[in-house]
């Protein structure tokens, strides 16, 4: 006998009564704890591969100048950069391992397929890791120069990393590198599942969301000190570093989102119609702008319709005919409203900071907008939008693939662990990761207070 | 390439067990430490272990990544099953790089201290507790491994695998393998006065990992677990054992003397021993269920897989390997190397 079996009779309640009360949610329940991990961990990796970069341009002024702002400067990013690799880091491994766990039948298939980005994604990380033990430890101990490009070597290695996850992600939109017959995956070819063909686009549109997204926050955040009068010639300093990544990755933007949507047009006609709420195949079809979508009517009513130009944007044709939702069986539709809504905020956000960016280059030569409070203000109020477009830009990816976990091959609701009871999964999830975000935003309040109050050299 | 992949899996495994086996026994060192000392191993495990922890986490994620591409049924098998055990590691995980994290970042040093040296000792015990709990549970034979999951209760399927004597003290028995590393490492990084600490934490340890081990083959032998039985019937597993058996005499004269260099490479050599006697017993059937034992080499992927994620371990280990071994050396990690 077993002297730690627990005879509690709970647990000898029959597995059939935990599946008639959980089997219809547990799907949902995986699915919520995937995009809740994934929400957060985007934020925490974008912000852990794209302000490596911030610090070294900082750090080359100081090596430049030898003005001790900039030292400061770098040492204060250097602290940011460590505390977001390690979340980063950690939430990372939570989602190698979540995949595997919440997806078991997808990663039994999947996994030798899409092995290689993954595989190249852990050699990167090490290499990350490995440089940033050599930059954050390395001040005054190694020389100079090669101190410096090891935090090049940092930047570098996070954006591959970046670029090889996303590889996959384009691998479960346009599955390539096997054939599938009678429900069996044959020919493996891994190298042409890496190069599948929605990488290129994907990878593009993440790479410069993320130096978007992390560039305005960053700048927000230091635009909000000169705001109040705090260390204003450190954060201006700070703030312009920051915001020129920003603005012109902002500035790029539209024309990798460009690339995205001819992409989708053919490789996922059904996303497209999902972006843009449009149910009739019909040539010469208009883009929406804004609108409720009223999924039973199939109406998308208070929006701005700009004639032919959907088929133009998806197909470089204002007369080219554009796939309907309702050429689609019902079971292979996804959530229409969410998609669109997602689309209209990334896409209008993203307009917003393309904008915000050109005045921002406007700025430079009208100098006295810099004095003007509001100037600042603004900024401020825009720090979290880029974060916003990005999550938004994932859920029209994510969401709009449904039900497919593997485009056209596997469905999700294949794929969920057999397990039961992911819903309590899901809430301690929910728990832990929101304790981690107060922690780490009251960490980073405490880091800018204490840069503020210190004493510049 | 098989066998080259599984060279790597090995290899990552080892040095998952001792890199961060050590980085977790930091925390249960300072867990089970006077209030003073507790304040010592914290500035010393920071010096040592700082430039490197992250790196030495990184293991289990090529670990993992080995696993799904190349044994896909086999990692299937854990992912499904072991599913509980694996998530409490996560938190386990989470909780400890966090707690790191914060107490050397923190801009401030005031109370909030204690929280975070409190969340680190704690999940630095726990985890390697729940890591042990999921490798005994692959070998408990309680695994019941089925397609018609409504004849079961959830407590069989789920729970019981890994909630069950056996692999609470393999939990328990590695948790002590841990601290039995960073002890021995942390007699040659400490301060000269502060070095007698150590010395008696190495051999508290080296005293528990030994019980521990008995107590581990005793029940093994007395309910009647095939791992054990067969542990104690193969004759390379049990040559493998005496032989780091013996080693603990060298071992605790070199901790007498404080010899670290010939102390840390005995130890490391003892864990690695103990670890290649567990694999040996049963290679290649690493899981071992209550009716049947699935061998590792026949989940292994097609052909193809195997042969792509080789030459990616391989061009990866080129690059990583002598760079890693660079950031033990900048920072004086392997002070071995130095005399």
């Amino acid at each position: 006998m077993d002297p730690f079996s627990l005879k509690i009779s709970l647990y000898k309640v029959p597995l059939q009564y935990y599946f008639k009360s959980f089997l219809m949610d547990n799907l949902d329940a995986a699915r919520l704890q995937m995009a809740f991990t994934l929400i957060f961990h985007i934020i925490f990796a974008c912000i852990g591969m794209v302000m490596p970069f911030f610090m070294i341009v900082a750090h080359k002024k100081w090596l430049n100048t030898k003005n001790p702002i900039y030292l400061k400067l770098t040492k204060s990013w250097q602290k940011g950069v460590a505390i977001f690799f390690v979340i980063g880091a950690v939430s990372g491994t939570a989602l190698s391992f979540e995949l595997g766990l919440l997806w078991p039948e997808f990663m039994k298939h999947a996994g030798p397929i899409i092995g290689m980005p993954f595989s190249l994604e852990g050699a990167a990380f090490f290499v990350e890791a490995i440089a940033l033990g050599f930059y954050l430890y390395g001040w005054g101990k190694i020389p100079e120069k090669f101190h410096w490009f090891t935090g090049v070597i940092v930047g570098i290695a996070g954006v591959s990393s970046g670029i090889l996850v996303v590889s996959a992600n384009g691998w479960m939109n346009a599955p390539s590198g096997f054939d599938y017959i009678n429900g069996e995956f044959l020919n493996i070819d891994p190298i042409k599942a890496l190069l599948n063909p929605a990488w290129f686009t994907q990878a593009l549109h993440m790479v410069l969301a993320a130096f978007t997204a992390t560039g305005f926050a960053v700048a927000g955040v230091h635009a909000y000190q000169v705001y109040k009068k705090r260390q204003t010639d450190l954060h201006k300093k700070a703030f312009k570093i920051a915001i020129t990544f920003g603005a012109i990755a902002a500035i790029l933007q539209p024309i990798s989102g460009d690339l995205s949507a001819k992409d989708i047009a053919e490789r996922q006609p059904v996303k497209l119609a999902a972006m843009e709420a449009h149910y009739e195949t019909k040539k010469g079809v208009p883009l929406y702008i804004g609108g409720i979508v009223d999924a039973e009517k199939q109406e998308v009513s208070y929006k701005i319709e700009i004639p032919k130009a959907l088929s133009f944007l998806a197909f470089g044709d204002f007369d080219a005919e554009v796939k309907g939702l309702n050429d689609f069986p019902e079971d292979v539709r996804p959530n229409v409203a969410i998609v669109h809504y997602a689309f209209q905020t990334m896409v209008g956000i993203g307009t917003l900071l393309l904008v915000i960016g050109l005045l921002f280059f406007i700025s430079l030569k009208k100098k006295t907008w810099w004095d003007n409070t509001k100037f600042w203000l603004l900024f401020t109020l825009l720090a979290p939008m880029g974060f916003i477009a990005l999550e938004a830009g994932w859920i029209v990816t994510e969401v709009g693939r449904q039900p497919w976990i593997i485009h056209n091959i596997m469905k999700t609701k294949d794929a969920v662990t057999p397990m039961p009871g992911m819903i309590y999964s899901f809430y301690m999830y929910v728990t832990l990761y929101s304790i981690l975000t107060v922690a780490v935003t009251w960490l980073m309040i405490r880091q800018i207070k204490s840069l503020n109050n210190s004493k510049l050299a | 390439m098989l066998y080259v992949v599984l060279l790597f899996l090995m290899i990552s495994l080892l040095l998952y067990v001792i890199l961060a086996g050590a980085d977790f026994g930091a925390g249960i060192v300072e867990l089970f430490s006077t209030k003073k000392s507790q304040q010592i191993t914290k500035k010393t495990v920071y010096r040592v272990m700082g430039p490197v922890w992250e790196a030495n986490h990184i293991w289990i994620i090529i670990l993992v990544v080995i696993l799904w591409v190349g044994f896909p049924e086999f990692y299937n098998v854990l992912t499904v099953y072991l599913h509980i055990p694996l998530t409490l590691v996560l938190l386990g995980i989470t909780m400890r790089g966090v707690a790191f994290v914060f107490r050397h970042y923190d801009a401030y040093k005031d109370k909030s201290q204690i929280l975070y040296d409190w969340m680190f000792r704690i999940s630095s015990f726990l985890t390697p507790i729940f890591l042990g709990m999921t490798a005994g549970s692959m070998l408990s034979g309680e695994l019941i491994i089925t397609q018609d999951y409504e004849g079961f209760t959830f407590y069989e399927l789920f729970i019981k695998p890994w909630f069950n004597g056996f692999s609470i003290l393999i939990g328990l028995f590695f948790a002590s393998l841990c601290t039995f590393l960073t002890s021995i490492l942390l007699i040659g990084e400490a301060e000269g006065t502060d070095r007698p600490i150590y010395v008696k934490k190495s051999r508290n340890a080296t005293i528990a990992v030994i019980l521990l081990g008995f107590i581990v083959l005793s029940y093994g032998l007395i309910y009647n677990i095939v791992f054990v039985t067969e542990f104690l019937k193969n004759p390379y597993t049990i040559s493998l054992v005496l032989l780091s058996a013996v080693l603990i005499f060298p071992l605790l004269k070199s901790i007498k003397q404080a010899r670290k260099i010939i102390s840390r490479s005995l130890a490391g050599l003892q864990v690695v021993l103990i670890l290649i006697a567990a694999i040996v017993t049963h290679f290649p059937n690493l899981i071992i269920t209550s009716n049947s034992q699935i061998s590792i080499l026949e989940t292994a992927a097609v052909d193809e897989a195997i042969n792509v994620l080789g030459m990616s371990l391989i061009i990866g280990g080129l690059i990583i390997l002598p760079g890693l071994f660079h950031l033990f050396k900048s920072f004086k990690m392997i002070k071995v190397l130095e005399k």
